[in-house]
């Protein structure tokens, strides 16, 4: 019985330092969005106060930055779902030569480090006229999100039993019908995880965003690189909030396929 | 690996398990000879596999004691217990060949290689299936894959072994040989083996006696002959085999309305063209051809008998006399006899 | 009501025998194809030929406007570029820091990951959920938060420095350092490692666990016998793509490395941007990638082994 109370300790230790090496900075810079003033070595602001906030609502290039990220994100995972989503279908589900090959390509494309691809691409972007361009944030924006939104339908499209579709179409369902109302029900929590990990790809793009986009075009986090060197920690703490915001929305809501393998199931090549 | 006689092959004293809140096993009792096979029999949700997976160790009991080949494993896990099991879906590890399954617990024993080789051989060779030694479970078939795991626990040399639904996921026609190569293995290594299953046919026709489970308790433990032909409890009686189930009582050859049950069975019908002592008409309503046999329904004023008959089978509609041979009398559930 | 004769094919409802390989399942995918072959197939194709000083055609302006281009000699290019970097004792310097973290930090991430999903999976419960949920909290944050915030905690006024102060403890500045890039990868890098680790060994049936008990294993054997050979490809998945993101990143180095030697992704950039040198720039780019494919390769083989192995393929 004693070696069972060592490992619960043990087990309790380990949830807190894990519990501390994740939350512990999240919650120190959540809490400086708050902080009127913070100086070292306290472990408390010395007042609190909501000024920073006003501060980057006021700020038109913050407010910009915002307003860019909610536009360009919904549009790049709309296109992207346009351009994807009948071949994650043809992926999982028909048989057509070079498949094998098509969803390693996608896969091997997003190996090549990114930072290396911006600074390759920016020679086409010149050539095309998209250097500093709305268009052109959204591509680099779309070619992070690929991988998700073929992948993950892929394996739920892959996933759906052939006899439930068979027993519709033997109830007299139209092929469309089967497809709409049984295959695509059936793969929609994969399809939503796809949804959720493109919108935060595009979301929480930086790299690319800020050498295709800058200095003409800001989102949130391209913003973000220059406010933690010119503003007070404050105003990166209210920003970050800001940032996270759609993120744990999203993330919340599609948690339970998530962390129902949705996501792992997507990455395993079948 | 013969023991002394005088100890039980398996012992059950008191066992109660609590699952959930409910009580799944309580105050089981069960003694099984040195050698003998026994079922395990009931309808799901009985407690049948509780109590398999008690005696192999993966769950343990709230109260009661387990005894193996004359030791008590009450308090041991299932890697400690002189026992092995063949599970349901017979859990193969697919990254090993058929080999390398039935070497697994030879390795980990700490046995020389030489010795893990002649072991594994002589285990597959017993069920047939040297053939296979390097084959991996995803390429062999269900039979093939039950007979490897079937190995993985005999190769063991366990006092007892455990076999979980053992034909329930092989077609009708493998079952049946299936069934007789594992009895014939088993009375030739004569090793005490306890068999779960929810197939009445499968337990009363493989095993030395039958344990017919019903809510956590055991409603009789005896030979098939005996579950057939003098079912203790009504709740066996209906269990095994089909039985002509009426209230009341059975006066003259007829059903009186009256306390308890009368149970008779099909066989124990004569059904003929004529009257015959103790007999009483009624009228055809069905004739089922069952292959060899048909099975006939006949109404009498007092309730619809079932029968089965080789020849002479009336017509539908016919007039015909029904006497009762043999009948079985139950009150409160119990055998009055 | 008319039942038809065996409708099951074992494929879907589109492809009927008949059918054969469908046309449109190649139409579907040209779409996403095009746009990879566009914006990342060819920028990678004419990066290569400007790494190897072809400097003409869509190259002139970036030739133009960077410096230190080295102009091709031979028919096929020159490795005057790539002679360059390889010669660069920072480069050499900035190689050596990016295979450190990555091997450590996968090493750590795949470690951690492995002992919270097993503990998940052999013993379960309330606790398990917690740990695993703590470890996917990162999944929540945006990268370049995660970044800040990590800077801002283990930072020079941050709450590490702050807490160890009040018992007169001087606590090390870890930002700047490369420990602060390994506490950053490995905690943006977790969640993911997690997610597909801990999913392959649920997926795993109790009873070959079972049975492996059954055989007489300890704990220690069913782990190394029966639960990591089994979860074999999703550890490989998880390790790969850690290892790839690591290799490549950007902010997590930006915001907490160093100035020098910085990780190749940060360097990429400043090659490309402050010391305005392109086409070294490029030449990193193409080595972390064939360190990438590498990895890639690792992953896509053990990927089609156990397809077949399973008798997929």
């Amino acid at each position: 019985m004693k070696r069972v109370s060592i490992g619960r300790v043990a087990i309790n230790i380990g949830i807190l330092i894990l519990a501390f090496f994740i939350l512990g900075p999240i919650v120190w810079l959540a809490v400086h969005a708050f902080a009127s003033d913070w100086k070292y070595p306290n472990l408390y602001p010395s007042g609190i106060s909501f000024h920073w906030w006003s501060k980057v609502f006021l700020d038109s290039a913050l407010a910009t930055a915002i307003r860019n990220s909610l536009i360009i994100s919904p549009i790049v995972v709309v296109i992207s779902m346009i351009i994807c989503l009948p071949a994650a279908y043809a992926a999982g589900r028909l048989n057509y030569p070079g498949r094998k090959t098509f969803m390693v390509g996608i896969f091997s494309a997003n190996s090549f480090p990114k930072i290396g691809l911006f600074a390759a691409i920016a020679t086409l972007y010149y050539a095309l006229n998209l250097m500093g361009t709305f268009l052109g944030v959204v591509i680099v924006q779309l070619l992070g999100t690929i991988i998700y939104m073929t992948w993950i339908p892929a394996a739920a499209f892959a996933a759906v039993p052939r006899n439930l579709e068979e027993a519709a179409r033997d109830a007299g369902a139209s092929k469309f019908r089967v497809f709409r109302t049984i295959t695509l029900r059936l793969a929609m929590p994969g399809i939503l995880v796809a949804i959720v990990m493109s919108f935060l790809a595009s979301f929480d793009e930086a790299q690319g965003s800020y050498l295709v986009g800058a200095p003409s075009i800001y989102t949130m986090p391209t913003e973000m690189y220059s406010l933690v060197q010119n503003y007070p920690i404050q105003v990166a703490a209210v920003f970050s909030i800001l940032l996270a915001i759609p993120s744990v929305l999203l993330l919340s809501l599609a948690r339970k396929h998530i962390m129902g393998g949705q996501l792992a199931e997507g990455f395993q090549l079948k | 690996m013969k023991k002394e006689s005088d100890e039980m092959g398996l012992e059950l004293r008191g066992l109660k398990k609590i699952l959930g809140g409910r009580v799944i096993i309580d105050d089981l009792d069960l003694r099984v000879e040195q050698g003998e096979m026994i079922s395990l029999l009931g309808p799901s949700g009985c407690g049948k596999t509780t109590t398999l997976r008690m005696i192999a160790g993966f769950l343990t009991a709230d109260a009661g004691q387990i005894m193996l080949a004359g030791k008590d494993v009450t308090q041991l896990g299932p890697d400690k217990r002189p026992s092995a099991m063949v599970f349901q879906n017979y859990a193969l590890w697919p990254h090993m060949s058929a080999a390398k399954n039935v070497a697994y617990p030879l390795k980990i024993k700490g046995l020389s290689k030489v010795e893990i080789n002649e072991k594994v051989e002589a285990a597959l060779e017993l069920v047939k299936l040297l053939h296979h030694k390097d084959s991996r479970p995803g390429q062999i078939s269900g039979g093939e894959q039950q007979r490897v795991a079937l190995a993985r626990a005999l190769v063991q040399e366990p006092d007892v072994l455990l076999l979980d639904e053992p034909l329930s996921n092989l077609d009708a026609k493998l079952r049946e040989k299936v069934r007789e190569d594992i009895r014939e293995l088993q009375r030739r290594l004569g090793i005490t083996t306890v068999i779960v299953t929810h197939d009445q046919e499968e337990a009363l026709s493989i095993s030395d006696r039958v344990a017919v489970m019903n809510s956590g308790r055991i409603e009789q433990f005896s030979s098939p002959q005996d579950l057939y032909r003098h079912p203790a409890t009504e709740y066996v009686a209906t269990f095994i085999g089909s039985l002509n189930r009426f209230e009341g009582e059975l006066v003259d050859g007829q059903i009186r309305s009256g306390e308890g049950i009368v149970g008779i069975r099909p066989e124990d019908l004569v059904i003929a063209q004529n009257y015959i002592e103790g007999s009483h008409q009624g009228t055809v309503e069905l004739v089922i051809p069952r292959g060899h046999f048909y099975e006939i329904v006949v109404r009498r004023h007092d309730g619809l008998f079932r029968a089965f008959m080789n020849e002479n089978v009336p017509a539908l509609g016919e007039s015909v006399h029904v006497g009762i041979k043999k009948s079985l009398r139950y009150h409160n559930g119990k055998l009055v006899a | 009501m008319r039942s038809r004769k065996s409708t099951s094919t074992k494929r879907g409802f589109l492809v009927r025998k008949d059918e054969g390989p469908s046309l449109l399942g190649l139409a579907f995918s040209i779409p996403p194809l095009l746009l990879v072959l566009i914006f990342v197939g060819l920028p990678i194709l004419i990066g290569l030929t400007f790494s190897l000083g072809f400097t003409s055609g869509p190259n002139r302006v970036v030739s133009l406007i960077g410096q230190q281009i080295h102009k091709k000699n031979h028919w096929w290019g020159t490795f005057a570029a790539y002679s360059d970097v390889i010669h660069d004792s920072r480069f050499l310097g900035d190689l050596g820091l990016t295979l450190f973290v990555t091997i450590l930090s996968t090493i750590l991430v795949i470690l951690l990951s492995l002992s919270i999903a097993l503990y998940q999976r052999l013993i379960g419960g309330k606790k398990s959920s917690l740990l695993v949920t703590l470890s996917i909290i990162p999944l929540f944050v945006p990268v370049v938060i995660s970044a800040w915030a990590i800077h801002t905690f283990y930072g020079g006024d941050g709450f590490m420095r702050s807490f160890f102060s009040q018992f007169g403890i001087n606590f090390p500045t870890l930002t700047s350092t490369p420990s602060a890039i390994v506490i950053g990868t490995v905690w943006t890098s977790l969640p993911f490692a997690i997610l597909m680790i801990s999913s392959g060994l649920q997926g795993i049936p109790d009873a070959l666990i079972e049975s492996a008990k059954d055989c007489g294993a300890s704990p220690i054997r069913v782990i190394t016998n029966i639960l990591i050979p089994l979860a074999k490809t999703p550890i490989i998945i998880a390790t790969s793509f850690t290892a790839i993101g690591i290799l490549g990143s950007f902010t997590i180095p930006l915001f907490l490395g160093p100035n020098q030697p910085t990780m190749l992704g940060v360097e990429i950039s400043n090659f490309f941007g402050s010391y305005n040198r392109p086409q070294q720039s490029l030449v990193m780019a193409f080595m972390v990638f064939m360190i990438a494919s590498g990895i890639a390769i690792a992953y896509v083989w053990s990927n089609v082994k156990s397809a077949r192995e399973s008798g997929r393929i």
